[in-house]
């Protein structure tokens, strides 16, 4: 079902990475719509974006829309969502949700099931890491686990936040040898799911795009430091081409 | 003729089961089963149903079949419980959307009603609880009880208490959970000597352990007023749009020269609900006298559309008549970009009390429903009188 609801989420949803046409910090303002604008759009006049403090300002020939941050605007037909980042705010511009179809999974494979218990933290506390949706996010060290995958390869896991609640996510970035060779050339996010007894249950079954595979409109995350496996893990989502190229191999985050 | 008899037994319709009866249900999170009620009936030519924790019940905004489906709707959360209906059995999932894709966990229910089970004394009481996750902790206070329709708990941090969690005992263990369409949350634990350990699940895969020793009535959590402060030093600006588009600012002609009362809320949040009622008594009580209430919604999606939506719904469930303005959505970096004189805005709800000058003059992080019993009369007293010394403030002239 977990696979099921996201490819649902991801074919019909307003705001699905399959639909955005483009995303860019706001900084001192954009320009929508001509051809020579900072996010042409097709068959929309001027229109100039500004944020001031909190407001949010989209103003045309003809019209003046405000409202907060983190909200989407309709520009004839297309939807522009503002979110909040802890270095400014982005803006992603969204088309008519038709046509595309997400990439779809590889078989289920049950020998890449794991579970384990996880290991803490070499370095504990915060660090800012580009989430799946290419925006940044102050995320925790949690720890790391071993894969019995070309040896032993270590993971390193990290704490997202979820909105709102005491939700969060233990989520591991990693990079395998089908990358590029089926699955997407920069890497997946993959959940670690507790299974009690201090235990957790690693499914790659699961493991997921980030969103820069769906439309290089979105930054592709950089690869967590030392969160490769060496052998191919042929489960999870697959890629169709498109989005970005895998970044360099020996970049990582700080 | 054996063939004829197969080909009719293929092609013969078979009755949906009828969802109507009370159910004993469960959501599977990662770590456990996390238990509720659910009541199905029929009315004219549909149906009608109520969730519950424990003694407390909310009706479903809608309950309709579609195939052999039963589909309940929570409109206040924008949420769905799925299922197929069998005749003994219910098989789903819930679900609702954020702005990074959906909240889907597995739901299933069984015909009848959870077994009624008591605590020993060992257990009943007031406890303070630790969490840990990551090497940081952060306080909690338990309260364990039977009630007539089993055992239950409460669980207060220093923003909120959470309602009635309720579920079953056995022995020194107790699973108890709370799921009210938005929270979905299980606290396990078990007495081990003078100590209680156990996990708090939130959702279906935030695990935190916890431990918890006997209440001594020393504080234990921290005071609502120290978490979020504010600029005292000059008007606290926002400028947000109202539902209908049009922006308001914190000097609009309505506000001007009023004590006001800034309601930092989130229609997604059941602590929220709990506190609007507590609040539009505050305004009815002290709005002649010169008392504003604005409401401000940090809403789940972002999607202007589909959170003006549960904010009318909203609006619209509790007849609220004071302002209400669309503010950003519901993380960190939204809120402090939304009011960055405020620092640690990080609780729902959170109550700013301006003078009339527009200062701020006091943040209450939280809120504190009847759950919590006198922490609640106690906090609507500091309400009270805060207003109170507001309102007998000169005006500047």
């Amino acid at each position: 079902m977990e696979r099921a609801g996201y490819l649902a989420w991801l074919k019909e949803a307003a705001n699905s990475p399959l639909f955005a046409l483009a995303q860019r910090p706001v900084g001192a303002g954009l320009r929508l719509g001509p051809p020579d604008a900072d996010i042409p759009l097709d068959g929309i006049r001027e229109h100039r974006l500004t944020v001031d403090g909190a407001m949010v300002v989209i103003e045309g020939p003809t019209e003046k829309q405000q409202g907060s941050r983190n909200r989407s605007f309709q520009l004839g037909n297309y939807t522009v969502y503002l979110s909040s980042t802890p270095s400014g705010p982005v803006v992603t511009v969204f088309g008519q949700p038709a046509g595309k179809q997400p990439p779809g999974y590889y078989p289920y494979d049950p020998s890449l099931v794991f579970i384990g218990p996880m290991l803490p933290p070499e370095r504990p506390g915060k660090v800012r890491v580009l989430g799946a949706d290419g925006l940044e996010i102050d995320a925790t060290e949690a720890g790391s686990v071993l894969v019995p995958l070309g040896g032993q390869t270590r993971l390193r896991v990290l704490r997202i936040p979820l909105g709102g609640g005491e939700e969060s996510e233990l989520e591991i970035f990693f990079r395998d040898g089908s990358n590029g060779d089926g699955s997407y050339p920069a890497g997946r996010f993959v959940s670690l799911i507790p299974a009690g007894d201090r235990k957790f249950r690693l499914d790659f079954n699961l493991a997921r795009n980030p969103f820069c595979a769906y439309s290089s409109v979105y930054a592709c995350p950089l690869p967590w430091r030392g969160n490769v496996l060496s052998t191919p893990v042929r489960a999870g989502e697959r890629y169709a081409g498109g989005g970005l190229e895998a970044p360099p191999v020996n970049q990582e985050t700080k | 003729m054996m063939l004829a008899l197969l080909l009719q037994g293929a092609v013969t319709l078979t009755a949906v089961a009828s969802p109507a009866g009370p159910w004993r249900a469960v959501l599977e999170l990662a770590g456990g089963a996390l238990p509720f009620r659910l009541h199905i009936d029929p009315v004219g030519n549909g149906w009608r149903g109520e969730l519950c924790n424990g003694g407390r019940c909310e009706p479903f905004s809608s309950v309709r079949m579609k195939g052999d489906s039963v589909l309940l709707e929570i409109a206040d959360y924008d949420a769905t419980l799925t299922a197929l209906v069998r005749a003994d059995s219910l098989l789903g999932y819930y679900h609702n959307v954020g702005s990074n894709g959906p909240r889907t966990i597995p739901f299933r229910a069984a015909r009848g009603a959870w077994p009624v089970t008591a605590a020993s004394n060992r257990l009943v009481g007031r406890w303070d609880a630790t969490y840990f996750q990551e090497g940081e902790t952060s306080p909690r206070v338990f309260e364990l009880r039977n009630a007539p329709t089993g055992f239950e708990g409460s669980m207060i941090s220093s923003t909120a208490d959470y309602g009635p969690f309720a579920g079953t005992v056995t022995a020194d263990s107790f699973a108890i959970g709370l799921f009210d369409g938005s929270f979905v949350y299980l606290l396990t634990g078990k007495l081990q000597g003078d100590t209680l350990r156990g996990i708090f699940h939130a959702g279906l895969r935030t695990q935190t352990p916890w431990t918890a020793v006997r209440s001594t009535g020393a504080p234990h959590l921290r005071s609502p007023t120290e978490i979020t402060s504010g600029d005292t030093t000059e008007p606290l600006r926002y400028a947000f749009p109202d539902l209908q588009g049009r922006i308001v600012r914190n000097d609009h002609a309505r506000l001007k020269g009023k004590v006001v009362l800034l309601d930092i809320f989130g229609s997604w949040c059941p602590t929220c609900h709990q506190a609007t009622p507590e609040l539009m008594r505050l305004y009815r009580r002290y709005h002649p006298r010169g008392l504003e209430v604005v409401g401000l919604a940090f809403e789940a999606t972002g999607d202007t559309a589909v959170d003006a939506r549960q904010v009318r719904r909203y609006r619209d469930k509790f007849g609220i008549p004071f302002l209400l303005l669309l503010a950003g959505t519901n993380d960190t970096e939204s809120l402090a970009a939304a009011l960055p004189q405020l620092r640690n805005l990080s609780a729902f709800p959170t109550a700013v009390f301006l003078g009339r000058d527009g200062r701020v003059r006091r943040v209450h992080a939280g809120f504190h429903g009847l759950a919590a019993g006198p922490q609640h009369a106690r906090r609507v007293r500091e309400f009270e009188r805060e207003i109170e010394r507001l309102l007998a403030e000169k005006r500047e002239r």
